[in-house]
């Protein structure tokens, strides 16, 4: 739209692959030649790409993070988690072999693996941090019709939450998941800004239960019917393997289900949340990703690769095995020089997987989620003004320190 | 219209002014002079944007449209006052492109390569401080304090880590079992512990494998390639060899390694990244380092395996009959990159030792030196 009257607003994403694809490859290599320094900058330009490829009513969003405060906040997260993953792992090893000595019985084995995965737990609060952090400065560097987005501090408050949400969802086999994502998303939507407008997200986290069904659906075929069958058939006297025999496809079956449900879960509670979102009170959001195009783009995008990177995998094998025979014949060290020549095969490898993952599965899934959005009430907007410059603190250095973080 | 030709006229455009969030239709025309782009606004006021300050928002994904922003010692992060002028008219656009040259020009904040430096400084210190100074440090304290116990079960994990890198895949058992073989290496196993008294006891073995190469595990393990016992033409160079490796048990130098790099592991992935092969790199390095830490271990594990040749009555000239051979095959490799101390030049100390030696006896018999050679057939 052009004239600011009419009330509703269609977003468009206008990205094409060629381009994407050029600065993808582009990025890896410089990757690659700077050992991986290069990826922050690479990761702000496939940022600036992706955002000025939105479309909203004919401006779009532009994004104004920089590569250099995001190498320095990764410093900074390095320096801290380096002391504190250093210490937590040798420490955790060190206690691991000293109270579980050679483990004899089952629950001794499981102590021992236990010990050592509480690594992971050490790290899972710092990954929530990361993520909330990494929210916020992606908020703080984006702006709109020149108006910054921003958010809130409190990114403890998060992990806190976040943890206590997630031991209740366990603990309730996943009962009250909506509530866990209902909550979480609150807590987050409620503290972001754009200009000197809050974020209102509104809703009950029942409302989320319609999203739960095919995940509803899929556990009872698994853990009620497939289990009923084999019980049923064994009361009647048939042998395990035909009771086993039966169950088993309905159980395949419900686990596929479940598997479909938690995608259809994902995008119908994305669905709900931001059907109840709102800004200056009169702007309200509308997003109807659809379940079966997305794994349509996936299950597209999978062939399309797969293809691709094989004929790749297969000339590069070709070249690299010539080169290695080559340089044997000639007498060079051919364990070195293969081993390098195939460190580098496999960094093209990657390199290139990456760039076509980025333009046959996250462009076209963000270009169907951004295609369905429709914002009510845009003319609200000619009320919000500027907000204050959020230096953002790490820069989201901890979620890249941790490899934290979504496909861009 | 050529694209270079100042557009006729004044040409429409959207001026956004960085402190609402409303959208301005506007229409804009360089000055007579060209220093100046005057923005005339809705209600008739004009601003004028200087052109040497005039730059451009980058990285979009349309070349047609064209952002600009005034350069502006603002704090935040972009160097850019907030407002903006998005030009869509294609001549002009392209006038832009080509007459204003100051547009892409970045304009890095005084202090920044200061910055940076300072930052990285600090950042590789702490890390180096950590891998090479506290880490090893707790390594060093823990595998004293380790229990023997303890220690036995991490070298039985070690050992079956080995197995499965070194053998073909097939899970086939890779210990060499002949039984005049076993006896054999027993009776050379009591005759180099009963010398070490290193406080554990040691236990060797053969692996059924073609690498030239013999290591020790946690916990008094010492392993012998096969292709280390055919290549040896003594059991006194076999005896030299092994005398090395009791000497990294009795300094506990596996449990070290095996701590340090429980520790180092997580960091150097975390600082090479995880995309594109960064944990190979990691890999890499983590090699390299552990290398030039066993390098001074290297040295002390000789001092104690000449002295244990010594107090056994071994000679040393096995020892550096078997350094001279293997010299050939890892000189060639920059010492950085070896694990082991220019073989040649222990050659040349275990053959000074070997002068200085009294009367020695051969590790084995003729007999149990062949039925050693055989202990995997």
């Amino acid at each position: 739209m052009t004239e600011t009257s009419s009330s509703a607003v269609s977003a468009r994403y206008t990205g094409l692959k060629g381009p994407l694809f050029r600065l993808a490859i582009v990025n890896g290599l410089l990757t690659i030649l700077t050992l991986g320094i290069y990826r922050f900058w690479a990761k702000t330009r496939v940022r600036k790409f992706i955002w000025s490829s939105i479309d909203l009513g004919g401006d779009r969003p532009e994004y104004t993070g920089t590569g250099l405060e995001k190498f320095l906040g990764f410093l900074v997260a390095v320096v801290v988690l380096a002391v504190y993953l250093g210490l937590i792992q040798i420490l955790l090893f060190y206690f691991g072999l000293y109270y579980v000595v050679a483990p004899k019985t089952e629950t001794e084995m499981i102590m021992q693996v236990a010990v050592f995965y509480i690594s992971l737990f050490a790290v899972l609060p710092l990954i929530l941090f990361a993520r909330y952090r990494s929210r916020r400065y992606l908020m703080a560097r984006t702006r709109f019709l020149g108006i910054r987005f921003g958010m809130e501090k409190p990114a403890w408050g998060y992990v806190w939450r976040a943890l206590a949400h997630g031991a209740l969802t366990v603990v309730t086999l996943g009962i009250l998941l909506p509530r866990q994502t209902f909550w979480l998303e609150k807590y987050k939507t409620d503290r972001s800004w754009y200009g000197d407008q809050r974020f209102v997200q509104g809703g009950r986290w029942t409302g989320l239960y319609r999203a739960m069904r095919h995940l509803f659906i899929g556990a009872a075929l698994l853990f009620v019917a497939a289990p009923a069958i084999a019980i049923v058939m064994a009361a009647q006297g048939k042998t395990g393997e035909t009771a086993a025999f039966a169950a088993i496809p309905v159980a395949l079956i419900g686990f596929n289900w479940a598997l479909f449900g938690y995608l259809y879960y994902r995008v119908h509670s994305f669905r709900y949340l931001t059907a109840h979102k709102s800004l200056v009170g009169a702007m309200a959001f509308r997003a109807e990703p659809r379940t079966g195009r997305i794994i349509g783009i996936y299950l597209l995008g999978v062939l399309i690769i797969g293809a691709i990177v094989g004929v790749a995998f297969a000339v590069a094998f070709g070249v690299a095995a010539a080169t290695i025979a080559s340089a044997g014949s000639t007498g060079a060290m051919p364990d070195i020089l293969g081993v390098v020549v195939m460190a580098l095969f496999y960094l093209g490898v990657l390199t290139l997987a990456g760039a076509l993952i980025l333009v046959f599965i996250v462009q076209p899934v963000l270009a169907h989620i951004v295609g369905t959005l429709t914002i009510f009430n845009p003319e609200a907007l000619a009320e919000v003004r500027q907000r204050a410059y959020d230096a953002g603190a790490d820069a989201e250095g901890f979620a890249d320190a941790l490899d934290v973080g979504g496909a861009i | 219209m050529t694209g270079a030709a100042a557009p006729s006229g004044p040409v429409a455009a959207t001026y956004l002014d960085g402190v609402s969030a409303a959208r301005q239709a506007v229409t804009i025309e360089p000055s007579g002079d060209l220093r100046r782009l005057a923005i005339t606004l809705a209600d008739g006021s004009v601003i004028h944007w200087p052109f040497d300050r005039l730059r451009e928002i980058t990285g979009g994904a349309d070349a047609k449209r064209l952002t600009l922003a005034l350069s502006a010692a603002e704090e935040d992060e972009t160097g850019r006052d907030a407002a903006r002028l998005v030009v869509t008219d294609p001549a002009a656009v392209a006038w832009f492109r080509q007459k204003v040259t100051t547009l892409d020009t970045r304009d890095l904040r005084a202090g920044t390569g200061r910055r940076v430096a300072l930052w990285l400084g600090g950042a590789a210190a702490a890390v180096a401080l950590m891998l090479f100074v506290i880490l090893p440090a707790m390594a060093d304290y823990m595998a004293a304090h380790l229990p023997v116990e303890a220690e036995t079960a991490l070298g039985a994990t070690v050992m079956k880590q080995v197995e499965a890198m070194v053998g073909d895949g097939s899970g086939r058992d890779l210990v060499c079992r002949n039984p005049q073989g076993l006896a054999a290496l027993t009776r050379l196993q009591d005759r180099l512990a009963a010398g070490a008294g290193v406080g554990q006891p040691i236990t060797l073995s053969v692996f059924d494998s073609e690498m030239v190469n013999a290591f020790a595990a946690p916990g008094g393990q010492v392993v012998i390639f096969r292709g280390l016992l055919d290549e040896a033409t003594s059991a006194d160079e076999v005896a030299g060899v092994l005398a090395h490796e009791i000497g990294h048990v009795a300094a506990r130098d596996p449990t070290r390694i095996a701590l340090r790099s429980a520790g180092s592991a997580g960091i150097l992935a975390l600082i090479l990244g995880d995309v594109s092969g960064g944990t190979t790199v990691a890999l890499a390095g983590e090699y390299l380092m552990r290398n030039s830490y066993t390098r001074d271990a290297e040295a002390a594990a000789d001092g104690f395996g000449l002295g244990l040749l010594a107090s056994t009555g071994i000679s040393s000239a096995g020892m550096a009959d078997f350094f001279e051979k293997i010299a050939k095959d890892t000189d060639s490799m920059p010492e950085m990159m070896s694990s082991h101390p220019l073989s040649l030049a222990r050659a040349q100390a275990a053959r000074s030792h070997a002068a200085g030696q009294g009367p020695t006896e051969p590790a084995l018999t003729d007999a149990d030196w062949q039925a050693l050679k055989a202990i995997c057939n």
